[in-house]
């Protein structure tokens, strides 16, 4: 039988905190070029706190908008800073996505994506460009709708949000920040890769993980100069979804 | 020039007589023949023959008496190392992107705008490479124009300038026909204008334009063109682009949506240099991007953070291949390339491990478990200072006043991350802040608290919440401050903005909140305390912000306790001057150098928006970072009131001690804060907490 939606949430969720933690140290010490150097720290207080909540509760029992509404009020408590804020905002809009929805179709988890792309960018006031976790969102959050046009598989839908994010996430190594702590740093930040967009990668993965097994999880640009063609790929066929 | 040099030089002058026979040289070089010929030399600027002659000497011997005083190292010759830094960038630019020419100007040489400077780098660029008979396309833009306003070239024979796209609204001043015949007449060529708008309303307006005949002709003439001149904007908030009339927001919006990263010649690349297709397709007129790349020699002009990732996209696709930059804007492109490492920073570690000195890979601290720390740290501190705070129902993170909050006071709640104690549980008393919302360390609380302390102080007069203005404080501050108006509680925010090296003075509005926002909780404080209406309190809190300054100091960095490692590395000799209270790198680096002369380093970049004059009143708070004692605090302060006193300025307060620390980051921050009468007895008026106690 199909597995319920709110169930594969939690699970979405365990995964998340699980690749954090096997990450934050990685996470911290970019951060520490550019920041203050406890974005892996934050993270993980986040998503720990929410695997904390939701193990409190009844998760086959909840509707799956609830249970996201309620990591994302667990994530903002624990974490405040800029990205408790800021994920609570995307989590809210994805439980938005999710009222009324049962199953964890392609579309849906799409819908997901789209909806944390959106709250960040409401509640950040920001867009791509600017050097944040943005840069990975937006482009996922595009792939993900143009593979829901193209009625592509699971499977092939999240390869393609990793490789549009993981290009996003590598082109914050070519910009300036303008949002943030970073902001101030001017040209020093240059050359970093954005320690947000990174974790935006990871979260990502952790979701394809989730919801297809493996697949696109595995994607990695072993070398310089992958992403971009993989990513002028997907930004054509993102083009060409858009105006048909 | 030291002082003692510019003594010895005037001693000197007026130039000696002739040294009679027999060679006598004055007493002050001894009979040191070595510097008296230096001196004539390089610092008289005497000719090898005079000095010859003045000494009585041949001028073989001169000649080898100054080679002889350059390997004893009497005379070093050193090249300013910013021109020396800039050379070095250029190469690396011309070989990384097989530029055929590189010309990058130092940074902060001279005081002129940016865009100034580049115009007449590019103008030297552009005498340099233009011969007679050239067609020479160029686009519009500042810089552009600023290279136009700089040049001037004469006796050039047949040059064309030739408009490289169609025009812009008259109101721009550097639209692309103004540029062209700028250029034109400087170097006194025939200009060939576009007679044509460079954005067409459709592909059909385009269409029927350039089958004029008049247009045509000119366009042809473009084709020809075998150089060219362009700009190239950024499509960053605040581009210039914006303004200038050729694009609409909402078209540069879907550009920006498609990944367009910038602009070159009205066309719109990403980060690969390739072009973006957009609602403007077939709609622009002049010279496309394919056709640049026919044009022999192309010289690009421009600078500036925001443009490096455009820059960057143009040189991958070889769009110039002869570039006139600054010398920050070719080491971000470099670096933000990743072919070339000049980042310091990144190689502090490996630098550390050359000289033989293995850093300590975990930091000594008093800690239980790590995930604790800000618990047990609020768990003592509430005892501690029982006198004076209580936390609210079940959480430590939101601490109350005992005898702070009343009916019909304002009331005022601060808060911030952890890590920077005193701050800002320690200000928490009768007369100064009803409540504090506190966070994990170096993170703003969440909204909870914050909307806790609200609650929990307010007396039906409104709440004030002060903190330093960071994003994330500012997000759920905000969001706290929207629950609170949900409930009826009227609020006003103000962010503490004194942190003068994070942004410059035009962006004050953007800088960060330091050691100096205790003043502003102060005087915040107390006229909550006299009761004053909100919009007062408002009013009074932000001119004390207004009139803070600070200026950190980090000589090494802090370690958090959960990783308990340094999060970043200062070298042995280095300080970071502008150093956040987060160990958010500084704004510079710079050498190591005797307390005064830091202290100067600083009251000079405060006096020079402070402007204090003679009988002036500031407050001064003389703050560690954490790691730096108060033998140390004192040693600075002693400079600081010197300084003052110098100045006729009266210190009515000074704190010294550790008043916003970053854990244990060893450095230490001056503020100021300039009274005036009002501040003055704000400053002064009671007030009981566990940190401050006034009256």
């Amino acid at each position: 039988m199909v597995e319920l939606l709110s169930h594969c949430l939690n699970r979405m969720f365990h995964n998340i905190s699980a690749s954090i933690e096997e990450t934050k140290d990685h996470l911290s010490a970019l951060d520490g070029v550019i920041g203050d150097a406890d974005h892996g720290v934050t993270m993980s207080i986040g998503f720990q706190a929410v695997k904390a909540e939701l193990s409190r509760r009844n998760v086959d029992a909840m509707a799956a908008e609830d249970l996201m509404n309620t990591a994302a009020m667990a994530f903002l408590n624990s974490v405040g800073a800029s990205t408790g804020p800021l994920y609570a905002t995307g989590m809210w809009r994805a439980a938005q996505a999710l009222a009324g929805a049962a199953d964890a179709t392609p579309a849906i988890q799409a819908a997901i994506v789209k909806g944390i792309a959106d709250g960040v960018r409401e509640r950040g006031k920001g867009q791509r460009g600017d050097k944040t976790m943005l840069d990975a969102w937006i482009p996922a959050a595009e792939a993900g709708a143009a593979a829901v046009r193209r009625s592509e598989s699971a499977e092939q839908m999240w390869r393609e949000i990793i490789a549009a994010a993981e290009a996003g996430a590598d082109a914050t190594r070519s910009m300036v920040a303008s949002k943030g702590r970073a902001a101030r740093l001017g040209e020093r930040a240059l050359g970093h890769v954005d320690p947000g967009a990174t974790s935006a990668v990871i979260i990502l993965k952790a979701m394809a993980l989730t919801f297809c097994g493996n697949a696109a999880g595995t994607a990695k640009s072993a070398e310089r100069g992958t992403p971009r063609f993989r990513r002028a790929e997907t930004h054509e066929e993102a083009g060409k979804g858009s105006r048909s | 020039m030291t002082d003692s040099e510019s003594e010895l030089r005037s001693s000197v002058r007026p130039r000696p007589a002739p040294v009679e026979a027999g060679g006598a040289t004055p007493l002050r070089f001894g009979d040191d023949p070595y510097v008296w010929v230096s001196w004539l030399y390089y610092q008289e600027g005497m000719t090898q023959y005079d000095i010859a002659q003045t000494m009585g000497i041949s001028r073989a011997t001169v000649i080898a008496y100054l080679n002889e005083a350059r390997e004893r190292g009497i005379v070093k010759i050193a090249i300013e190392p910013a021109r020396l830094a800039s050379l070095t960038i250029a190469q690396s630019m011309r070989s990384h992107f097989s530029l055929r020419d590189c010309l990058v100007i130092p940074n902060g040489a001279d005081d002129r705008a940016l865009g100034d400077r580049l115009g007449a780098a590019g103008a030297m660029a552009l005498r340099k490479v233009l011969k007679s008979g050239d067609t020479l396309a160029v686009t519009g833009g500042r810089t552009v124009m600023a290279v136009g306003d700089s040049l001037r070239v004469a006796g050039l024979q047949d040059v064309t300038v030739v408009q490289a796209i169609g025009g812009a609204i008259a109101r721009n001043p550097a639209s692309p026909s103004q540029c062209a015949s700028a250029i034109a007449s400087a170097v006194n060529a025939t200009c060939v204008t576009l007679s044509a708008p460079a954005v067409a309303s459709s592909v059909e307006a385009r269409a029927i334009m350039v089958a004029e005949p008049l247009v045509a002709e000119q366009l042809s003439i473009l084709m020809r063109a075998n150089k060219a001149l362009f700009g190239i904007a950024s499509l960053r908030p605040n581009a210039s682009l914006y303004s200038e009339g050729v694009f609409e927001a909402a078209e540069l919006q879907s550009y920006i949506d498609g990944d367009a990263v910038g602009v070159l010649a009205a066309r719109f690349i990403d980060a690969w240099g390739q072009p973006v297709a957009g609602v403007l397709d077939n709609r622009v007129i002049g010279l496309s991007l394919e056709d640049l790349l026919r044009v022999d020699l192309r010289i690009c002009v421009a600078g500036g953070f925001d443009k490096v990732p455009a820059i960057l996209a143009a040189l991958r696709r070889g769009y110039a291949n002869v570039l006139v930059t600054d010398a920050a804007t070719a080491r971000g492109v470099l670096r933000a390339d990743g072919g070339v490492e000049l980042d310091r920073r990144a190689n502090d570690r490996q630098a550390v491990r050359d000289r033989g000195r293995e850093p300590r890979e975990y930091v000594k601290k008093f800690i239980n478990e790590p995930d604790d720390v800000v618990e047990e740290m609020l768990d003592g501190a509430i005892r501690a200072h029982r006198a004076y705070i209580r936390p609210l129902a079940f959480s430590r993170r939101a601490l109350v006043a005992l005898d702070g909050p009343r009916q019909g006071k304002v009331g005022l709640v601060i808060g911030g991350g952890s890590g920077h104690e005193p701050c800002f549980l320690g200000y928490v008393g009768k007369g100064l802040a009803d409540a504090v919302a506190v966070g994990n360390i170096f993170s703003t609380p969440p909204p909870d608290p914050i909307f806790q302390c609200v609650q929990a102080v307010s007396g039906g007069a409104g709440v004030l919440l002060v903190y330093g203005n960071y994003v994330g404080d500012v997000m759920n501050f905000d969001m706290a401050a929207e629950l609170a108006r949900d409930h009826g509680v009227e609020t006003r925010s103000i962010m503490t903005t004194d942190d003068v090296a994070s942004s410059p003075r035009e962006n004050r509005d953007s800088r960060r909140g330091v050691a100096g926002n205790v003043f502003v909780f102060k005087v915040a404080g107390a006229a909550c305390d006299k009761g004053w209406s909100l919009d007062a309190c408002e009013g009074v809190a932000r001119k004390a912000n207004a009139r803070t300054y600070t200026v950190g100091v980090a000589l090494e960095p802090c370690s958090l306790p959960q990783t308990r490692r340094y999060n970043f590395e200062i070298g042995p000799e280095e300080i970071e001057i502008g150093m956040g209270i987060h160990g958010e790198p500084g704004v510079v680096r710079g050498e190591l150098a005797p307390a005064d002369e830091i202290v100067d380093k600083i009251l000079d970049q405060i006096f020079s928006e402070m402007r204090p004059v003679s009988g002036d009143k500031v407050a001064v708070l003389v703050n560690s970072l954490g790691g730096t004692p108060l033998m140390e605090l004192y040693i600075l302060y002693r400079r600081v009131e010197q300084r003052l006193t110098a100045k006729g300025v009266e210190i009515d307060m000074s704190l010294v001690g550790h008043y916003c620390t970053s854990i244990d980051m060893v450095g230490a921050s001056v503020s100021l804060l300039h009274l005036d009468r009002e501040l003055h007895e704000l400053l002064h008026h009671p007030c009981r907490t566990a940190f401050l106690q006034v009256g």
